[in-house]
């Protein structure tokens, strides 16, 4: 038996994988303070639903993995650990300015960001490497000295080491590092050339800043979560989930906690990819996962997980950079707490203003004025008044109406209704966008995939956005709400090495490139030898990134022939590179050298067996059918069926309303749902008519 | 009004198409939405396959969609100086040089005598044409190229007399894509005249992809809607535009106001650089603003000169910054604001052989701070200071040589290690990262390390400049300091600094921003100061030293609330003697602010002490 728990802003979520390979899904309230309690909490309703205890249940288990939004929380908080940046005298500022760049041209009114760590944390360290690896001027260790007193005076709870060309010539890094060990034991530290060996300053800096401030916080959180599971009898396996969709040893991740970051929404790709497969028997998929206030959207293309090397806390310029690739998850401020209102020119907008949870939308009746998505949902009859979150909350129709006339159609002068499904239509709209975003935008056609729907709200748009982008099918799974924890539990114990050697198509060096290759395949192997023991396999991808000479970013190009390189590999690698830059970017230049610069190897060591089986999950409480009113455009109010989710033995035709406690999928006229044996539902959208 | 002497933005709306109802809101925000992804598509395809630093770095192009009539109307997030006015008329200068158009035809344009903002701007235009040969629309992607085969390794020629001192080619319009081939002749043509020609040829080709990306997406959008859909949905989202342009104007107090300002003294200038005023009037009941720039000089014998492009996108920008954010920018919106240019005026309509080789920087700098600051005096809550004037610092130099690691390869490229701050606002304080009002802070810095790894030089130090900012209620944001010098050579540098002489003025009692300063470092140590405008070779064991200018105080300073300037003074952005002086602002030992003194400090400064 094999558990995964996703500690989110609002639930905990944990699934439960049994020892059929059958996954049953449980929600628990987070507890902030002490998030232990929650994890547990939703434990012992595992515990209920399986007829037994807590200690008994957790008995049975091989591996609990774990992912939190703690990491992030804490730097969007401001409550991460007290920290100094140690640079390059001269170079004080690589935080403040960061790569320079604006958005929202005439728009003056956002202030320019604050550095990661103030200006006034900051100290200049005279030393300096160029960029051949020589060192122009020797580190100076008595100024050294007089930093080190200020930190200890000032009381810094952890240092960022980040030096320029320490990825060249670490050796000025490394005698920083040793006299912070010797006279600051107790102050974390990361240093920039062993956490993440990168060109460009400011990511790395950046990088190493964010990961010494986030060691002090999830050090102790992570030993208290280890030491909380053991005591209520867990003797398993506890695993953490890292921004790349992976899983490490829980020590590991208290190590470099940075790889914490995007640990709950990375794993919805690998959750989508699964269903995808399972339900639509395809390979390529648009998975996302809509709840109240942000749309989460990923492309999974040929089974591929994506990735980006720019991810960003917080918006592109005004946030910090994180520095490592990561699964690519965008996001959009678009859910169904998005507010709808019409602007000066009498154009109507949605989003990105969202009424959150508090005070909620119209209909919740909490105080919440102005019209929302989930108040166009409940004005179209979309959702049940009386059943909403398996009946805890009785959603007010007046309300939700009342706010639609006011704020959208009396200004459009439209009916309500009319009014309503224009608000989902550019809803929809902006989630196409968003896709477009990640799709058309690098060249691939999103009609080729199938659009997973996950998170409370995916349903009322999942249709229409299949629709505008011509997919062939929807995949609903059946517990959506918790596709980021069944995600933990299909994904594999991982690990990147990563070495910067620059080198040239036109004067490639092979037997220098074979060496570093030869160094990453080794690194590999040890970790599948140490932490990878006793998987069920492994395998070790080498990849680089590369780019036309004087281009500045580059394309991650994989090396089809492993770690063996030669003048014929060296061919195809430059091959495939020009094939890649013509399918992104319409053209190629075939005369032009390609420059190379980090190469990495990314090592899986498989927890679970590879297969498509459906990842089952237990169906939700079935409900008697029924038919409600329902509004669709260009039909009007139509007498809509009513199905449970796991009741679709018969196909059903839209107009129809698919339900379960968490969920609600609209099916529109043209299109039809069938349940799918992953007991989630698979609909086919049809044409609008 | 002709256009002899105004360039006049309202035009008719000539092409009324019936094609069906009237579109609703929710199917033109679609296709706003369409056209808005269409040139995101074409931007980043240009940053991403770029060669040149300007391109992938600075960001220094635009995207741009233009209707067959040649109306504006749509753009990427680009530099403003770029892309407010320009594309179109490039576009009507296209259609009128070459009456007959086929799918398949790119054409390079970089003359500023029709229509560009400078000639090292290069520009692919590719007309649209549908199935049946009807030319629908036009795709326009523009990028400044590292070099455009200037007489120097710079493509900012300020001291140059005319055209033929600047040297580059000039493209009016020119067929370089039939059927989708190349026309070869025109591609060795560059490949004689260009520096490096194989990073040109990678930035034209970027510029090439992003143009027919953009051409394949508007084929698909007209075939899905119907070309007469298509046009009615354009003449739609220009009535919507100019609806949200009369409601802005409406929101700010009518009246008539002017700026002055000066652009440094360089050769070919008067002897205290360049004088020009903007004469500034908002009628908020007829909902018209007219930005007259006529009473302003000739052109004069030095690359300053604006081009038409540059200096109606100026007065747009300064008026874009001064309304509310969010209105769009195309002929919709256009139609209310008159820009009155007179020909063969220095921020008007050069005529050929005029040189704009620096029109897209300098004075258009000086200008859009001319236009946002008279704004700012209409009343308070709206406008904006200056931004720092330092355009073009020896930090944004071309740096140009032989790389002694690279077998002596020759290499030429625009560093932008770091620029001017941004003006102090009615709510915020200026942005650090501003560059040139005219680009809006788009450009990226470059990566120390790359610039090392791409360049042999080494950069010493960049930092933020204490005490360089406009004082003020708002300050603006002061600039860097940055010094870098060749590694085992020599290099040539270019750069044609503004804001040496004549500070970023503050405005409704804000400050000035600290003027710049350019200095070459010899080999002993010693600082030789050098003037704005400068070509010189740096040896080895030499540095160039840059300070760049700080961008003007909104409002008085002794208004700023003393908790903002006791954090400046903790996070070295002001020093605590300044703070006291200019601020008024008195600070204890552990820098927490001494309110008692500081309310003493301040009344005697408004007692005139």
């Amino acid at each position: 038996m094999r558990f995964a728990v996703d500690v989110g802003g609002t639930f905990s979520d944990l699934v439960v994988e049994d020892d059929e390979g059958r996954f049953h899904g449980f929600k628990a309230p987070t507890t902030p303070g002490d998030p232990a309690t929650g994890v547990l909490a939703a434990v012992a309703r595992a515990a209920e639903s399986f007829g037994t205890d807590t200690a008994t249940l957790l008995g049975r288990g091989s591996v609990f993995i774990h992912a939190t939004t703690r990491a992030l929380n804490a730097i969007l908080t401001g409550t991460t650990a007290k920290t100094a940046f140690l640079t390059t005298a001269g170079h004080p500022d690589i935080l403040l300015f960061r790569e320079g760049g604006r958005t929202d041209l005439f728009d003056y009114t956002r202030p320019f960001p604050d550095p990661y760590v103030p200006r006034s944390l900051t100290f200049e360290v005279p030393e300096r490497i160029w960029s051949d690896g020589r060192v122009l001027k020797l580190l100076d260790t008595a100024a050294l000295d007089r930093i080190i007193d200020r930190l200890a005076a000032l009381e810094v709870e952890a240092v960022g080491v980040s030096l320029l060309w320490s990825i060249i010539n670490p050796a000025h890094e490394i005698a920083v590092g040793k006299v912070l060990a010797e006279r600051l034991p107790n102050v974390a530290v990361t240093l920039s050339h062993q956490l993440n060996p990168i060109l460009r300053e400011y990511r790395r800096a950046s990088s190493t800043c964010i990961d010494a401030s986030l060691k002090p916080i999830m050090g102790p959180y992570l030993t208290d979560l280890d030491a909380r599971l053991r005591g209520a009898g867990f003797e398993g396996r506890i695993l953490g989930v890292t921004s790349q969709g992976g899983v490490v040893e829980t020590g590991m991740l208290a190590a470099a906690p940075i790889h914490a970051i995007n640990s709950g929404p990375s794993l919805a790709p690998l959750a989508g990819r699964a269903y995808a497969r399972a339900d639509s028997g395809r390979d390529t998929a648009i998975v996302t996962d809509s709840g109240g206030t942000s749309f989460d959207v990923s492309f999974v293309r040929r089974g591929e997980i994506p990735w980006t090397a720019d991810s960003w806390i917080g918006p592109p310029f005004r946030g910090h950079l994180v520095g490592f690739p990561s699964v690519e998850v965008k996001w959009i401020g678009a859910g169904g707490g998005s507010i709808a209102r019409v602007d000066a020119g009498g154009l109507l907008a949605v989003g990105p203003e969202s009424a959150g949870a508090e005070p909620g939308p119209a209909c919740y009746g909490r105080g919440g004025t102005r019209p929302t998505v989930t108040d166009a949902a409940l004005a179209l009859g979309y959702l049940d008044p009386g059943h909403f979150l398996g009946g805890r909350l009785a959603l007010d129709v007046a309300a939700a109406r009342a706010a639609i006339d006011r704020d959208v159609a009396e200004p459009l002068n439209v009916t309500t209704e009319d009014a309503a499904a224009a608000m989902l239509s550019l809803a929809t709209e902006r989630m196409v966008a968003a896709i477009e975003d990640i799709t058309i935008n690098r060249g691939v056609d999103p009609s080729q995939a199938v659009l997973v729907g996950g998170g409370g709200s995916a349903g009322f748009t999942a249709v229409a956005i299949a629709r505008r982008l011509g997919c062939a099918e929807v995949v609903i799974p059946s517990t959506g709400a918790t596709l980021s924890a069944a995600g933990a539990l299909l994904s594999t114990l991982s690990a990147e090495f990563r070495t910067l050697a620059p080198q040239r198509s036109d004067r490639f060096d092979a037997a220098a490139v074979t060496t570093v290759l030869a160094d990453l395949a080794a690194r590999a192997a040890a970790f599948a030898a140490g932490p990878g023991a006793g998987s069920l396999g492994h395998s070790v991808r080498f990849s680089v990134e590369a780019r036309y000479v004087q281009q500045a970013w580059d394309i991650e190009t994989e090396l089809a022939d492993g770690a063996a390189i030669d003048a014929a590999g060296v061919a195809r690698l430059v091959d495939a590179f020009h094939r890649t830059h013509e399918e992104l970017f319409a053209v190629s230049d075939p005369d032009s050298a390609v420059e190379f610069l980090t190469w990495s190897a990314r090592v899986a060591c498989r927890l679970r067996p590879e297969a498509d089986d459906a990842p089952a999950l237990a169906s939700g409480t079935p409900q008697p059918a029924s038919r409600r009113r329902a509004y669709f455009a260009g039909h009007g109010w139509c007498d809509a069926a009513v199905r449970a989710f796991g009741d679709l033995a018969e196909p059903v035709t839209g107009p129809a309303i698919v339900e379960s406690a968490f969920t609600t999928v609209v099916v529109p006229p043209g299109a039809t749902a069938r349940g799918s044996d992953s007991g989630g539902i698979v609909i086919t959208p049809g044409m609008a008519r | 009004m002709s256009r002899e002497d105004t360039a006049m933005l309202d035009r008719p709306n000539e092409t009324a198409v019936d094609a069906g109802a009237t579109p609703t809101a929710v199917e033109l925000a679609i296709f706003n939405s369409r056209m808005e992804s269409i040139t995101r598509r074409m931007a980043n395809t240009m940053l991403r396959t770029g060669r040149s630093g300007v391109i992938n770095t600075a960001r220094d192009f635009s995207c741009s969609l233009v209707t067959a009539t040649g109306e504006l109307l749509s753009v990427s997030e680009g530099f403003p100086i770029h892309m407010l006015r320009g594309a179109d008329l490039m576009a009507q200068c296209m259609a009128e040089m070459h009456p007959v158009l086929l799918r398949g035809d790119a054409y390079l344009h970089n003359s500023p005598y029709h229509g560009n903002s400078h000639a090292a701007d290069h520009t692919v235009i590719v007309p649209v044409v549908d199935d049946d040969g009807v030319h629908r629309f036009s795709v326009l992607a523009k990028a400044h190229v590292a070099d455009c085969g200037n007489a120097l390794p710079t493509t900012y020629m300020g001291a140059a007399r005319d055209v033929y001192a600047e040297g580059a080619l000039i493209f009016p319009a020119t067929k370089i894509q039939s059927d989708y081939r190349h026309i070869d002749d025109i591609v060795r043509m560059c490949r004689m005249r260009i520096r490096v020609p194989d990073q040109w040829w990678g930035d034209y080709l970027a510029a090439l992809g992003a143009a027919r990306v953009a051409e394949r997406e508007v084929l698909k959008l007209g075939a899905e809607l119907g070309w007469d859909r298509f046009h009615a949905l354009e003449r739609a989202w220009f009535d919507y535009s100019e609806q949200r342009m009369i409601a802005a104007i409406r929101k700010l107090p009518g009246g008539r106001a002017s700026a002055e300002n000066a652009h440094d003294p360089f050769p070919g200038t008067p002897a205290d650089g360049i004088r020009i005023r903007a004469d500034v009037a908002v009628d908020p009941e007829a909902a018209r603003i007219v930005i007259d720039l006529t009473d302003n000089p000739d052109c004069m014998p030095c690359g300053l000169n604006l081009s038409e492009g540059t200096a109606t996108s100026g007065a747009l920008c300064g008026v874009f910054d001064s309304i509310e954010p969010g209105v769009p920018a195309n002929a919709g919106s256009y139609r209310r604001i008159d820009v009155k240019l007179r020909r063969n005026c220095v921020v008007g309509i050069p005529e050929h052989p005029t040189s704009t080789s620096v029109a897209t920087t300098n004075l258009a700098d000086r200008l859009v701070n001319a236009v946002q600051r008279a704004f700012a005096s209409l009343g308070d809550g709206i406008g904006m200071a200056d931004a720092s004037g330092s355009s073009l610092p020896p930090s944004c130099g071309v740096v140009s040589g032989f790389d002694p690691r690279a077998d002596g390869a020759a290499f030429i490229n625009v560093v932008i290690l770091g620029a001017g701050g941004g003006p102090g606002t009615p709510v915020t304080d200026g942005w650090l990262t501003i560059a040139c009002m005219g680009n809006a802070g788009m450009p990226f810095y470059d990566s120390i390390e790359l610039d090392e790894l791409h360049q042999p030089i080494v950069v010493q130090a960049r930092r933020l400049r204490t005490d360089g900012e406009g004082a003020g209620r708002f300050r603006g944001a002061p600039g860097a300091e940055i010094e870098y010098g060749p590694v085992d050579c020599d290099v040539e540098v270019g750069f044609a600094c503004d804001g040496v002489v004549h500070p970023a003025q503050g405005v409704r009692g804000g400050g000035p921003g600290a003027l710049a300063e350019a200095y070459l470092r010899r080999a002993d140590g010693s600082l030789e100061a050098l003037p704005g405008s400068s070509q010189l070779i740096v040896k080895e064991g030499e540095s160039l030293v840059s300070l760049t200018a700080g961008g003007g105080g909104y409002g008085p300073a002794v208004e700023r609330p003393p908790a903002s300037v006791a954090r400046d003074v903790v996070e070295g952005w002001v020093s605590r003697e300044r703070a006291e002086a200019v601020y008024g602002v008195v600070l204890t030992a552990s820098g927490s602010v001494d309110s008692a003194a500081t309310e003493r400090r301040r009344a005697g400064l408004a007692a005139g002490g």
